[in-house]
């Protein structure tokens, strides 16, 4: 009886030992799965889109009328032909006055709507227009540089529509330090104080070094068929102080300045069709003002008031500590189009996030794609409406997709 | 009749002790078993030695915790006071530890459970004193644990990856106050024990409770069967209950 209860006692203990050998961790691997996710590939994409050719509005009631290059006679031309350090102009028009030095030319329009045709090549030129009056540049197969400031200028705060000659490609360049002059902005390589009206069907490349790419301080508006790209490694790539509306075309914008934005509306924004890759790779700016330190983060697509995404492809990166591939100050609704927004920086300074909107997020439609990895994928301060119906509606800790 | 009062008052102590235990559980505490085998050596009426190896378990019962190997040797100064030191190599196996951002629901770090290494040293005085058939000690024991440092794995929810975490090591200074009673039945061959034990750093860190039986046979082999309640003393560590078995081997 006593073996027995020794052996009983020592085979007990045998099983409990064997019977340890059960992991008790929290079954992690479904949710570190989700954590490992890795993002869809965003890079530049220069490659053809297939648009629908839009119809210019014949309403001259219609706020967009003047929008339209189609609207206005330009039977009023004058070409610019750079070559080098010479520039040739030919024609004239009453009312318009052209100077030059070297090649930098400077205009002065007081007649009425005039195209002003650009070709030809310089390293140390520029086109500067002063005139309250709306006009057409023609880009056909125009290479600009100046390396004292914008490449073109436009100091009237009428229309500027930016043609791009059909199968030509353009380019613009600014230099490093900007000569300002006094009571006067400059702050792109094609900056303009007025509209800019982007169309035809040729290529624009924009490399801004001293500061942004295209900027104006009133609107922008995108047609189909335009290409534009701008490889800024300053300031803003694209940016317009009271709105941007992308109708189409095919734009790359890439920049890596600190704090530099890939495209910035500080009006309302509106996409309605085409295609956007922005890519930010820039870090935050940091800024000490009277002891007060400042950080502002990248994004590849910034808006400062409202945005509405009727159509469209957009496709936006950062890559810089706390860049956000979309940061919205106000309410943002997507009613169609493709809208992917990747954020894969580091999290030192400011929480990198695929989509920040500080008002309300709302989608009826569409493709919605967002990633962060290392914070929120999304982050929407107001309030969140998905409309019922979609096919995807995919809530990660890294990635969020809703699909109709 | 004095032996069966005798039988009586253990019996009361013992139930005393675990109903005073009992209101102190609840669903959170752990369960598990110690497992024990030791061979001792006497050298002289005042020296001996000792060399044993202890198996732990968790998560009642399924778990490995601990796996050790430790020697002592004791030195008897005075006919009542005994004093030792000993070494210990511990195996731990470290439960997986999971933190979560200011927000306490977003995953912040995990870390799964790993094995390592402490190693443990301590110098004990114990005092003895026997009324009658119950001999009640009084140990006091400075214990010493070093735990090196170890590269193990942590995976970071806001990089979402797997990186290589520094455990770093760390000394710890712990001293054990432990009082006991053990009863010697006549021609019963099973001794009952009991006793208390306090773990304090600059707090008290944990209380165990142990009842339980010892049985000798030929003075070589002895076996141990007991219960050990530990209460700790911070949120972090449940309370638990272990099954005790051991075996001790004399020459």
């Amino acid at each position: 009886m006593k073996k027995f209860l020794r052996y009983s006692l020592f085979l007990s203990a045998l099983t409990l030992v064997m019977a340890s050998c059960q992991k008790d961790d929290t079954d992690m691997a479904d949710i570190i799965a989700q954590y490992q996710v890795e993002p869809v590939n965003i890079e530049l994409d220069y490659s053809e889109l297939t648009e629908t050719p839009d119809v210019p509005v014949t309403d001259e009631s219609d706020s967009t009328y003047n929008d339209y290059v189609e609207n206005s006679a330009w039977n009023k031309v004058i070409n610019i032909n750079f070559d080098g350090g010479n520039v040739a102009i030919a024609g004239t028009v009453p009312g318009v006055s052209v100077q030059t030095n070297g090649a930098h030319v400077t205009i002065m329009n007081m007649s009425g709507p005039v195209k002003f045709i650009v070709s030809g090549k310089t390293t140390d030129g520029s086109l500067k227009f002063y005139g309250d009056k709306r006009f057409q540049i023609l880009l056909n197969g125009a290479e600009i540089t100046n390396p004292h400031g914008a490449a073109i200028n436009n100091q009237g705060s009428k229309s500027l529509y930016v043609v791009l000659a059909d199968g030509t490609a353009n380019r613009l360049q600014d230099g490093t330090n900007y000569t300002m002059v006094d009571e006067e902005d400059q702050k792109a390589a094609l900056f303009s104080e007025g509209q800019i009206i982007f169309s035809g069907k040729g290529e624009l490349s924009v490399i801004a070094v001293g500061r942004g790419g295209i900027r104006s301080d009133d609107y922008i508006r995108i047609r189909p068929g335009v290409k534009i790209s701008v490889n800024s490694s300053a300031l803003d790539g694209l940016r317009a102080n009271d709105g941007i509306i992308i109708d189409g075309g095919v734009i790359n914008i890439m920049t890596s300045g600190v704090g530099a934005k890939g495209m910035r509306s500080e009006g309302f924004m509106q996409v309605n069709g085409g295609r956007l890759v922005a890519i930010s790779k820039g870090d935050c700016r940091i800024e000490n003002t009277d002891g007060v330190m400042d950080t502002t983060a990248c994004a590849a697509l910034y808006c400062d008031t409202l945005l509405n995404v009727n159509g469209g492809i957009l496709k936006l990166l950062a890559t810089g500590d706390g860049g956000k591939g979309m940061n919205a100050k106000q309410d943002v609704a997507i009613y169609g189009g493709k809208f992917e927004a990747v954020a894969t920086g580091t999290r030192e300074i400011k929480k990198p996030k695929g989509v920040k909107i500080d008002g309300n997020f709302a989608i009826t439609d569409g493709y919605f794609y967002t990633y962060s990895r290392r914070s929120d994928p999304l982050d929407v301060s107001g309030s969140t409406m998905i409309a019922t119906g979609y096919k995807t509606y995919d809530l990660g800790p890294k990635v969020i997709t809703i699909a109709y | 009749m004095a032996r069966r009062k005798r039988k009586q008052l253990i019996t009361g102590l013992l139930l005393l002790l675990c109903s005073a235990l009992f209101p102190t559980l609840s669903h959170a505490d752990d369960g598990g078993l110690i497992a024990s085998i030791e061979a001792s050596h006497k050298f002289s009426k005042k020296l001996s030695a000792g060399l044993e190896t202890e198996f732990r378990s968790r998560n009642n019962f399924r778990t490995a915790d601990r796996v050790s190997i430790g020697g002592d040797v004791s030195y008897k100064v005075l006919p009542w006071l005994k004093a030792s030191a000993g070494y210990t190599l511990l195996i731990d196996n470290n439960r997986e530890k999971l933190t979560y951002q200011d927000d306490d629901v977003s995953y912040n770090n995990w870390r799964p459970s790993y094995w390592g290494l402490r190693h443990r040293f301590n110098v004990s005085l114990t005092a003895s004193y026997k009324i009658r058939r119950v001999e009640l000690s009084l140990r006091e024991r400075w214990q010493y644990t070093y735990r090196p440092s170890k590269i193990i794995d942590n995976f970071d929810f806001d990089e979402g990856e797997w990186e290589d975490d520094e455990v770093k090591g760390k000394g710890k200074n712990v001293l054990r106050s432990r009082l006991q009673a053990e009863w010697d039945i006549p021609k019963c061959k099973f001794d009952p024990f009991a006793n208390v034990e306090f773990h304090t750093t600059r707090d008290l860190e944990k209380t165990r409770f142990i009842v339980g039986v010892s049985h000798s046979l030929k003075k070589k082999h002895n076996f141990k069967l007991y219960y050990r309640c530990q209460l700790s003393g911070s949120s972090d560590e449940p309370n638990n209950h272990m099954l005790g078995m051991g075996y001790t081997y004399k020459f």
